[in-house]
């Protein structure tokens, strides 16, 4: 069911956006800066444990997070073909400092599995080209890091309870997060309609005013400035 | 009295600590969230700041936000409504962001860290600036410049310094406002040049090393000279609306040619051989050149008019323009004042650290004074239980993941860990005479751009072929770019040309500096195509360590001078963590890391 509607979304996302390059570098600058948040959180994991032994499976696996970032970065430019601006994540920390370890492999479990499934949706229906191309090695780098992250979670001793409620929970958190960016992109529609109006609405009211506060080029002193503090 | 200074909303999110007049800590929120410039609200950084003194947000007597955002919101949205009815498109996204969030941003310090709406107040942004080029020069009082590309109106500014009763008193003298901006002309000029603006103006400069100003005189059309000194920007060029959609109009392509693609190859090489160069190539280098020479003239006629109104031997000097270093050089050699200070970090990161302080000195009890601040005020990690994964890490399983041309080098890295700083001094040195690449981590990072020996890769200053291959398979940079040079503060002399009043300017990276012929083979991969380095002269009070691995080179090799370049991936921010470190000395052809006393050998 999942796996349908998704396959609906990619196609009907790829119609809509596959004719602007400007469009799809976005998207692959969005999967860049995925990969990449996911390094940032495997890193912040190596931190929380003790044992470097599993320090070093966690490290390889954040090394192959960063070359996926980076072969999503050539791609879009190969799409951009000009100047991107840029793309900031705000960080989130997922678990607080007490919580155990273990948990953030069951997060990065899910947005692995999801990933991969995804990925390979977007690869068959993608037309040949450099993101078709890049997408094969790392769905089958992603297939293998949902293997590993399981098997985390197993060695660090979570039970399969405990990591079957730890599944529905963050399942139920990243639909949470999808329903917050609908609801972004209704208002965002919503806020550019209403926007543009005020824009024909007092434009011709006001485009000159604001075009003689621009002429001022030299600001006389005045003492404004200290009088927040 | 505890004041956390706070920038955030366009680039370069900080946060700075101050206890008591003292810089606790300070960094910028990108060492935290690994996304070079980030903009969001520095929430890893304060609390990290926080950490530090073991403080919680409701221990703190004030918040000061590095600009006021009514201020900057009236000249966003004049500049989106004036080239109406051209400008829906500017209009629409400037606003989703200015009333969506911007506008905000003291209500939004008030709720991420909890604490009472009252208790977070705000400088203007080039007053944010003033204060930064102010608080740490030590100077009694000075004359202060600022050059930037946009604060709230003002792009370029002139402030008077001065102490009284154990008071900052930071007085505006002369502002010159939106849209008269030398930053802003620069960055254009380096989207046209095909690199990203607001990031890439060092390659601008860089470019410029390989031209001649023969464009001089169409620049200063645009960049006009005025009668009262200040110049003026005839904005028929630009568009600096729209930076990454178009920074100039086809005005600037009629008068300079077609603009460079990001893709075009650059043939320049700062050392070593030159690439066969077209005439499109060469113009782009003449392009950047005359830019650069109209900048530095526009800056010294500012200069002059600042020692007109404040007539002091002093110049404190902050702004991203500040970051210049030809430029700054510029101002040093040829401008009025007898002392220049530019603080670690010019442009809005230190707005964090001068925000808190000047708030502190301004309502603390006691009294203050002249005060200076260094670099290293960062994040420092133990390193010893991230360092030991190294023993069951295999490199191997690596290699597809490796950059693109980096070879593996064996199965296992090896471990040592030195006692004392003097025997890692000694090993470390005798590796890079040797030859090696070694990422020199240590300590505290560094508050601003410039990796300052603590986030280093450091090689000999003498092997062009060692500095091709760092550029290619380390640090994946174009040979256009050139290396800096470390060195001490005893040996400067012999390798600079550098007044000995100089000498402590140059502690930071900030300038450029003609190198003596009779040592540039022995520096030739820290020279640039022009004969000048941007240097670092270290000194044993400010950065021991470092100082100490110089002087260890030294004498090994005769001269303690190491070519240093920052510890960052491309794209990314100086490493932070011992982990970051690894992940890049990992996948690129680094020989050597020297985590702290930790040393891993490929």
């Amino acid at each position: 069911m999942w796996s349908a509607i998704e396959n609906l979304k990619i196609r009907l996302s790829l119609a809509l956006t596959w004719r602007s390059p400007e469009r799809v570098a976005s998207a692959i600058r969005g999967f860049q800066v995925t990969e990449a948040d996911g390094v940032w959180h495997l890193h912040r994991a190596i931190e929380r444990l003790e044992d470097p032994r599993t320090k070093a499976v966690i490290f390889t696996h954040g090394l192959e997070e960063e070359c996926h970032a980076d072969v999503f970065g050539s791609v879009q430019r190969l799409y951009a073909g000009g100047l991107s601006s840029p793309m900031h994540f705000e960080r989130k920390d997922l678990y607080a400092a007490d919580d155990p370890a273990w948990k953030i492999f069951a997060f990065v479990n899910v947005g692995e599995l999801d990933a991969t499934q995804r990925f390979r949706l977007l690869r068959g229906a993608l037309p040949e080209g450099p993101l078709r191309d890049a997408l094969k090695s790392i769905i089958d780098d992603e297939e293998g890091h949902v293997h590993l992250t399981y098997d985390m979670l197993r060695r660090m001793g979570a039970s399969p309870g405990e990591i079957r409620v730890e599944f529905v929970k963050v399942r139920l958190s990243r639909a949470w997060e999808a329903w917050l960016r609908v609801g972004k992109r209704m208002v965002d529609g919503l806020a550019t309609v209403l926007l543009s109006l005020v824009y024909f609405l007092l434009g011709p009211f006001v485009a000159r005013a604001a075009r003689r506060r621009l002429e001022h080029r030299v600001v006389e002193f005045d003492s404004a400035h200290l009088k927040h503090l | 009295m505890k004041v956390l200074g706070v920038s955030y909303g366009y680039h370069d999110s900080a946060a700075c600590l101050v206890v008591d007049g003292q810089v606790v800590a300070a960094s910028a929120e990108e060492r935290f969230s690994r996304q070079k410039h980030d903009a969001n609200f520095p929430t890893h950084a304060v609390r990290w700041c926080l950490d530090q003194s073991s403080l919680s947000a409701a221990d703190l007597d004030q918040v000061v936000f590095h600009e006021d955002p009514h201020a900057k919101f009236s000249r966003v949205l004049c500049a989106a409504l004036a080239p109406f009815p051209g400008s829906r498109r500017e209009f629409v996204n400037s606003m989703k962001a200015w009333l969506g969030k911007k506008l905000w941003a003291i209500d939004t310090i008030s709720s991420r860290l909890d604490v009472a709406p009252d208790k977070v107040s705000y400088l203007g942004h080039h007053f944010s600036h003033a204060v930064q080029a102010f608080m740490g020069s030590g100077f009694d009082e000075s004359a202060i410049l600022v050059v930037d590309a946009v604060g709230d109106w003002a792009c370029s500014a002139l402030y008077r310094g001065s102490w009284k009763d154990g008071r900052p008193l930071v007085e505006r003298v002369l502002e010159v406002a939106y849209p008269n901006s030398l930053g802003l002309v620069y960055s254009a000029f380096t989207a046209w040049l095909g690199f990203s603006p607001n990031d890439s103006e060092c390659s601008t400069m860089a470019m410029a090393g390989f031209g001649t100003p023969k464009y001089a005189d169409e620049v200063r059309k645009i960049i006009l000279p005025a009668d009262d000194t200040v110049y003026q920007v005839d904005q028929s060029y630009f568009n600096f609306q729209s930076f990454y959609r178009g920074a100039y109009t086809k005005k600037l392509t009629d008068a300079f040619g077609p603009a460079r693609k990001t893709t075009d190859p650059i043939p320049f090489a700062s050392f070593g051989e030159q690439g066969e160069v077209s005439a499109d190539a060469q113009r782009w280098a003449d392009v950047a050149a005359s830019l650069q020479l109209v900048l530095e003239e526009r800056v010294l006629e500012l200069c002059a008019r600042l020692k007109r109104e404040v007539p002091s031997d002093n110049l404190c000097y902050a702004g991203g323009v500040a970051m210049n270093c030809v430029c700054n050089s510029r101002i040093l050699r040829d401008g009025p004042f007898r002392n220049v200070h530019i603080p670690p970090d010019p442009g809005d990161g230190g707005t964090a650290v001068s925000t808190a302080l000047f708030y502190d000195a301004t309502k603390s009890a006691a009294q203050a004074g002249p005060t200076t601040y260094g670099p290293y005020l960062g994040a420092g990690y133990d390193e010893a239980s991230d360092v030991a994964l190294a023993d069951h890490f295999d490199p191997e399983h690596a290699i597809p993941y490796l950059k693109r041309g980096v070879v593996s080098k064996g199965r296992k890295w090896t471990r040592q860990t030195f006692a004392d700083d003097a025997a890692l001094c000694d090993d470390v040195s005798r590796r890079l005479a040797e030859g090696a690449i070694v990422g020199w981590y240590q300590g505290r990072f560094e508050l601003g751009p410039r990796a300052l020996g603590n986030r280093s890769i450091l090689i000999r200053a003498d092997d062009v072929p060692l500095a091709q291959r760092l550029s290619r398979l380390v640090k994946e940079r174009a040979a256009f770019r050139p290396y800096a040079l470390a060195m001490t503060l005893e040996d400067a002399p012999r390798i600079l040309e550098i007044s000995p009043e100089h000498l402590h300017v140059a502690r930071w990276m900030q300038y450029a500096f003609g190198v003596r012929p009779e040592v540039a083979a022995r520096v030739a991969a820290g020279l640039h195509v022009d004969g000048t380095t941007r240097a670092q002269v270290a000194t044993a009070e400010e950065a021991p360590l470092f100082h100490s691995l110089l002087t260890a080179y030294g004498q090994r090799t005769g001269l303690s001078v190491l070519i240093n370049t920052s510890y960052n991936p491309s794209g990314y921010p100086l490493v932070s963590t011992p982990v970051d470190a690894m992940t890049m000395f990992a996948r690129t052809d680094m020989d050597v890391l020297v985590v702290n006393r930790s040393v891993l050998v490929k």
